[in-house]
């Protein structure tokens, strides 16, 4: 076909169409959602027995706003990035915040290796279900609210969706679940949060196609 | 060089109110875009894509995706950025997707070395041939002179010496079958 006669056939019958929500009140619509949803999981699986004293820790604060703050960014950041006209370094946002969230569980393994030794590793797949059971539908969500990514720029995106449903979900599970060494949540959290991103920037790109045009 | 680049803002102005009129269904305005568009489409593919083909394709390609993402404009933004990310897009998928046959990389026949290095053997290959067929066309006499005279290089009397017809008959002979083998190639006299 000639680029003249695809002209002519795109601009017969145009349709009015209505623009995409500016991405920040988008990021907060979601992040509404995201927050809701795990508050609802949270009242479901209650809070945990311990839940008052952990709140007193100076590290376990740190440790719910740096996950709150990296699924912030990575939201803002995702539906920033799924605009073509805005810049790829949108994708650096959360990563300040990934790293002193991860950081600051790497340095909570640490003190807790000098005080206590090495600590008694075992599986908690409970965390991870809980993250991946929370995570997943709201990655799923923002896909669908950034499908219009899927031509331009999948996979950051999906990877972005991913780390921000995921950290959101991580903050419900340290509410909800018994977890106190901070290498098991360093693993589990860590690892599962890592799980989701990496399998949403795999899948990300089929699922805003299937999720609709 | 500032002219021209305010008279590229000034332009860039113009299309994102044209793509604004088309986001309300305006299809003049969008018709309008589409075609001042195309040759800025046209050179950004062109920077990424080197086959004409290629480059048309991928030209095709960034307007439907225009098309498909025409929602996701911000009339209080520049144009500029918007159309840019998607024709470059667009040309780096081609590029992927074509691999070796398009893009800035070559096809290997391409390659004049490579074209140098085999395309004379394979014509010289069948020139030879045409060459031997249209030789056992002669007839007798005209291919024995034609061999001992030329390709043997002997001499008019060693080679009548040879043959046992007149040093006369040969030169007639190689001559005719000369004749015979120009006609034949289309070479002129």
């Amino acid at each position: 076909m000639r680029t003249d006669d695809l002209i002519a056939r795109l601009s017969t019958g145009l349709v009015p169409v209505k623009r995409v929500t500016p991405p920040m009140l988008a990021a907060l619509g979601w992040l509404a959602l995201a927050l809701a949803v795990v508050s609802v999981g949270v009242a479901i699986a209650g809070f945990r027995h311990d839940i008052e004293q952990r709140l007193m820790l100076m590290h376990e604060q740190v440790n719910l706003a740096a996950a709150l703050l990296t699924g912030t960014a990575a939201a803002i950041a995702a539906f920033h990035l799924a605009l073509p006209d805005r810049s790829n370094r949108w994708a650096l946002l959360p990563l300040p915040f990934a790293v002193f969230w991860i950081s600051g569980l790497g340095w909570g393994c640490v003190t807790e290796f000098v005080e206590q030794g090495w600590p008694a590793l075992g599986t908690s797949f409970s965390c991870m279900s809980f993250i991946m059971g929370f995570g997943v539908p709201l990655t799923l969500a923002m896909l669908w609210m950034t499908r219009h990514a899927a031509p331009i720029r999948p996979a950051p995106v999906a990877a972005l969706a991913g780390l921000a449903a995921a950290a959101i979900a991580s903050i419900g599970l340290s509410l909800s679940h018994h977890l106190d060494a901070a290498a098991m949540v360093l693993i589990w959290h860590g690892g599962s949060v890592l799980l989701v991103m990496l399998l949403s920037q795999r899948w990300g790109a089929r699922a805003m196609c299937a999720l609709g045009p | 060089m500032t002219a021209t680049t305010d008279a590229r803002a000034t332009q860039e102005v113009r299309w994102g109110g044209l793509l604004a009129a088309a986001q309300g269904g305006d299809a003049r305005a969008y018709d309008t875009l589409l075609r001042e568009v195309t040759p800025r489409i046209r050179s950004l593919c062109r920077n990424r894509l080197r086959d004409t083909a290629e480059v048309e394709d991928a030209v095709q390609d960034t307007l439907l995706t225009l098309h498909a993402l025409r929602h996701t404009y911000d009339p209080e933004r520049p144009f500029g950025p918007w159309i840019t990310t998607i024709a470059t897009r667009r040309a780096i998928d081609r590029l992927r997707r074509h691999g070796r046959a398009g893009g800035r990389e070559s096809n290997i026949d391409d390659l004049p070395e490579i074209a140098a290095a085999v395309a004379p053997v394979a014509e010289e290959r069948l020139a030879a041939r045409n060459l031997r067929d249209a030789v056992a066309q002669l007839p007798e006499s005209q291919r024995t002179a034609l061999r001992l005279a030329k390709l043997e290089d002997l001499s008019l009397v060693e080679a009548s010496a040879r043959s046992g017809l007149s040093v006369g008959a040969l030169k007639v002979a190689t001559h005719r079958a000369m004749q015979t083998l120009r006609r034949r190639f289309g070479a002129s006299e």
